[in-house]
C-alpha cells in the first residue's frame, strides 16, 4: 500500500465571482522513500492540492472531495483534532517563504522546542537536545549558541534549514516541501537539496517537492506530475519523463529553460497566460495557449490517458503519436551535444 | 597597495577604443555608526570593495554572483544612484564619478534601469503611460502628442496593447509589468540599461519571455546591458562576458564560452555545479561542489584571498596570507585564483588536490612591486 494514495482530488473555493476550481481531478501516489515533484506554472494548483491535504485551507467557503488516503485513513475526513496529531508529526511541510514562516518573537529553539512537546511526551531538557541535534543535522554551525537566536538574526539560507529542522524534527513519514529553495541563491540550493537527500536517505521519509524549476526536479524527484490548470498534464518516472515528454504544456516548460548543458538562440516561449481557473477553457484547458491545436482540442478534453509501450507514464493530450515523436525528440536532444 | 593597482590593470588596459563604460577600481563602503547625536563611525560595511571592468557598445556583460556580494550596489554606484566612496566610473569617454546632481541630469537619460520586483518598482497610483513617460516629460523630448505617440509605439514594442495606455499597473501579471519596465528604460534611447535580476520574480515561462525580449530589443536597437542575476542558466543565455563576484570583488571575468568551458576560479567551479540540469541522467552523473557555510560578513571579511574559508583548494600559508591578483588566462579571461582549476568539469576529490605550484605573479603585479 501507498504511503499516501490521492485519488480525484477536488478543491473549489467560492468566491464573489464564483465558483474557482483550483484542484479539479488530481491523483497521485506516494511510496515511502520516494519523491514525487510536482511542477507547474504559478497558479496551476500545486499548493492548494498539498494545502488540501494537510488539511490548511480555511473551512469558510471551500468545497473539496475526493479521497486522500494516509496509510488507509483518509485525511479530508479526518477530525481537526486527528488531523492536527498528525500535522508536524507523521507529515510535516516545509513553506517557501521561510522569512514570514517563522515567528519573528520567538527564538528558533522555543520554535523547534514546541513543536516537540505537542506531538512527544518528553521533558523540556530531552526536547532541547533534540533540537540541538537536528540543528547540527542540518548544518547551522554554532548550534549550541545560535539556538536562542532569533529568525531575523539568520540569513535566507540559515532560515529555511530551520524551517526544515522542524519539519523534521519528528521523524515525518512524509515531507512536503514547497518550493523551499526558490527565493535562495544556486550555492544555498545545492545546500538544502543535499541535506533533504541525506535526510531521506538516513530516515527513509517521502517527500513532495512542489517547484516550477524542472532543473530541480531532474535533481531530486522519482516520480514527476505535472499540473496545469488544477489539473494533471503529465505523469510518470522521472527518466521516462525526460526522455519522452509526451504533453505540449511539458515542452514549453523544458524549452522556456535557459540551460547550461545547451546552446539555443532564443528560448521557447509559451504564448499567453495561464486561464483563470473561473472559467476554464472549453475542450483541453491548453489549447489556447497550445501551438499545435486541433478542432478536436477545442470541444474535447483529453483523457489522462497511459502511453502505450511505458506503462507508468500518463498524459492528457490529442497529438498524434509520430508529430509527439518528432516534437519531443527535438527537445531531449538539446543535452546530448554538450 | 600593490594587489589593488593589479587588479586595476588588465581591465584598464586591454583597451580598444569602443568601451561605453570603464569602471576602475570601484569602492563602496558602508559606514556602521553608534551614537545619536555624536555619530561616530565604528566600522564599515566593505560591500564593493575594489572592482575593474568594462563595458563595450553593444554587448551584454553579465554579472553573477550569491546575495550579499555586492551586486547591486556595484550597479547602484555606476547609475550613480549611490556614491561611490573611491575608484573611478567612466562612462561614454567622461568620467561621472563626482559630477554634481545638475551635471549628471542629461546623463541620466543615457543610463537606465530595469529593476527586479515588478510589484514593487512601479508606482501603483499612476497610469501606466505616465509611468512610461515620465522620463520623456524630464528630459523635455518633444511635446505632449508627440510624448503619447512614443509611449504607445513602446507599449508595441516591448508586446504590450498600445490601448492599455490608461491602466494602472495592479491590471497587469508580472510579466507584463516587468514588460511595462522594460518600455520604461526604453523611451529616452538610453545607451546603457542596467538590469537588476530583471527575471528572478518570474516563472519560468514568463522569464522566457522577458530573456527573448530583451535580447531581440538588443539586436533592433544596438542596446548595451548589464545584465545581473544569481541565476547561472540565465547569465549564459543572454550575456557575451561574464563577471563573477564574491564579497565585493571580482574574481573571475571573462567571455561566456571560456567562463562556462573551462572556468579557473574555485567559486565559478562550485557555482557552475551547483546549478540544477533539467536532465535527470546526466544530473546523477555530474559531481556536485558543494560549498560550506555562507557567504561572510562583508564587515569583517577574511584576509587575503576572500574566499579562503570556504575554498576546497585552500592551502594554508598562502591563500590566507597573500592576496590573488587577477591572473591572466590567455584572452581576456582572468581570476583571481593562486591555484586555478586545471580542468573543467572535475570532481570533487581532484578540486582537493591543487597542482603544487601556484600561479606566478603577471608582469603587472611585479611591475607594481
Amino acid at each position: 500500500m501507498a504511503l499516501l494514495e490521492v485519488t480525484d482530488l477536488k478543491t473549489h473555493f467560492r468566491t464573489d465571482d464564483g465558483i474557482v476550481k483550483a484542484v479539479d481531478g488530481v491523483s497521485f501516489s506516494v511510496e515511502k522513500g520516494q519523491t514525487l515533484g510536482i511542477v507547474g506554472e504559478s497558479g496551476s494548483g500545486k499548493s492548494v492540492t498539498c494545502l488540501t491535504i494537510m488539511g490548511l485551507n480555511a473551512r469558510v467557503n471551500t468545497i473539496s472531495s475526493g479521497e486522500a488516503l494516509w496509510k488507509g485513513q483518509d485525511l479530508l475526513k479526518m477530525s481537526s483534532r486527528h488531523l492536527r496529531n498528525i500535522r508536524g508529526d507523521d507529515i510535516a511541510m516545509i513553506f517557501q517563504d521561510p522569512m514570514t514562516s517563522l515567528n519573528p518573537v520567538k527564538s528558533i529553539g522555543a520554535q523547534l522546542i514546541e513543536a516537540i512537546l505537542l506531538h512527544r511526551d518528553v521533558s523540556k531538557k530531552q526536547a532541547k537536545a533534540r533540537t540541538l541535534e537536528l540543528l547540527k543535522a542540518v548544518g547551522i554551525p554554532r548550534a549550541e549558541r545560535r539556538v536562542d537566536d532569533y529568525p531575523h538574526q539568520f540569513s535566507g539560507g540559515m532560515r529555511q534549514r530551520v524551517m526544515i529542522a522542524m519539519a523534521l524534527i519528528n521523524d515525518p513519514d512524509l515531507l512536503i516541501a514547497d518550493e523551499p529553495t526558490t527565493a535562495l541563491d544556486v550555492t544555498t540550493q545545492a545546500q538544502i537539496l543535499n541535506l533533504m537527500s541525506k535526510l531521506q536517505a538516513d530516515f527513509g521519509s517521502a517527500i513532495i517537492m512542489i517547484t516550477h524549476d524542472l532543473g530541480v526536479i531532474a535533481e531530486i524527484a522519482d516520480d514527476v506530475v505535472v499540473m496545469y490548470a488544477a489539473r494533471v498534464a503529465e505523469q510518470a518516472p522521472v527518466d521516462n519523463l525526460f526522455r519522452r515528454p509526451h504533453h505540449p504544456y511539458t515542452w514549453g516548460l523544458l524549452g522556456s529553460l535557459p540551460r547550461l548543458d545547451a546552446d539555443v538562440e532564443r528560448l521557447v516561449q509559451i504564448q499567453g497566460q495561464p486561464p483563470s481557473l473561473l472559467n476554464p477553457p472549453r475542450g483541453c484547458r491548453f489549447h489556447p495557449r497550445c501551438p499545435y491545436v486541433m478542432e478536436i482540442c477545442k470541444t474535447t478534453e483529453p483523457e489522462l490517458l497511459q502511453v502505450s509501450h511505458d506503462p507508468e507514464h500518463f498524459q492528457r493530450c490529442h497529438l498524434d503519436e509520430e508529430t509527439k515523436d518528432r516534437e519531443a525528440a527535438k527537445l531531449t536532444h538539446l543535452g546530448d551535444a554538450a | 597597495m600593490a594587489t589593488t593597482e593589479s587588479q586595476a590593470a588588465p581591465a584598464a588596459t586591454n583597451g580598444s577604443g569602443d568601451e561605453l563604460l570603464v569602471v576602475e577600481n570601484l569602492v563602496k563602503h558602508f559606514p556602521v555608526t553608534r551614537g545619536i547625536i555624536f555619530q561616530k563611525t565604528v566600522a564599515s560595511v566593505k560591500a564593493v570593495d575594489g572592482v575593474s571592468f568594462t563595458v563595450r557598445k553593444g554587448e551584454t556583460l553579465g554579472v553573477v554572483g550569491e546575495s550579499g556580494c555586492g551586486k547591486s550596489t556595484m550597479a547602484r554606484c555606476v547609475m550613480r544612484l549611490l556614491d561611490p566612496t573611491g575608484g573611478r566610473i567612466v562612462f561614454d569617454g567622461r568620467d561621472i564619478t563626482t559630477l554634481s546632481r545638475p551635471e549628471m541630469r542629461p546623463i541620466r537619460r543615457e543610463l537606465m534601469m530595469i529593476f527586479q520586483d515588478p510589484y514593487a518598482s512601479l508606482n501603483p497610483r499612476k497610469r501606466v503611460g505616465f509611468i512610461i513617460a515620465e522620463a520623456l516629460e524630464v528630459h523635455k523630448l518633444g511635446t505632449d502628442a508627440e510624448i503619447k505617440r512614443r509611449v504607445q509605439e513602446l507599449l508595441e514594442v516591448v508586446g504590450l496593447n498600445p490601448e492599455h495606455y490608461n491602466r494602472f499597473p495592479h491590471e497587469f501579471s508580472g510579466g507584463q509589468r516587468q514588460r511595462i519596465g522594460v518600455a520604461r528604460a526604453l523611451a529616452v534611447n538610453p545607451k546603457l540599461i542596467v538590469c537588476d535580476e530583471p527575471v528572478s520574480a518570474l516563472d519560468v515561462s514568463v522569464q522566457a519571455q522577458i530573456l527573448n525580449l530583451l535580447k531581440d530589443l538588443q539586436t533592433e536597437f544596438g542596446l548595451t546591458y548589464i545584465f545581473i542575476a544569481h541565476d547561472l542558466n540565465v547569465v549564459r543565455h543572454i550575456s557575451d562576458r561574464v563577471m563573477v563576484m564574491y564579497l565585493g570583488h571580482a574574481v573571475e571575468i571573462a567571455s561566456r564560452i571560456q567562463l562556462y568551458a573551462e572556468p579557473k576560479h574555485p567559486y565559478t567551479g562550485a557555482l557552475l555545479s551547483a546549478v540544477p540540469i533539467p536532465n535527470p541522467a546526466l544530473g546523477r552523473e555530474r559531481k556536485q561542489i558543494v560549498l560550506e557555510g555562507d557567504v561572510p560578513s562583508p564587515l569583517n571579511p577574511p584576509a587575503a584571498c576572500w574566499f579562503h574559508p570556504r575554498c576546497p583548494r585552500f592551502r594554508e600559508g598562502h591563500c590566507d596570507v597573500e592576496t590573488p591578483p587577477l591572473y591572466q588566462f590567455g584572452g581576456e579571461h582572468v581570476a583571481a585564483c593562486h591555484y586555478p582549476l586545471e580542468r573543467w568539469p572535475m570532481t570533487d576529490e581532484e578540486m582537493r588536490r591543487p597542482t603544487g605550484t601556484p600561479m606566478s605573479p603577471p608582469p603587472a603585479a611585479a611591475a607594481a612591486e
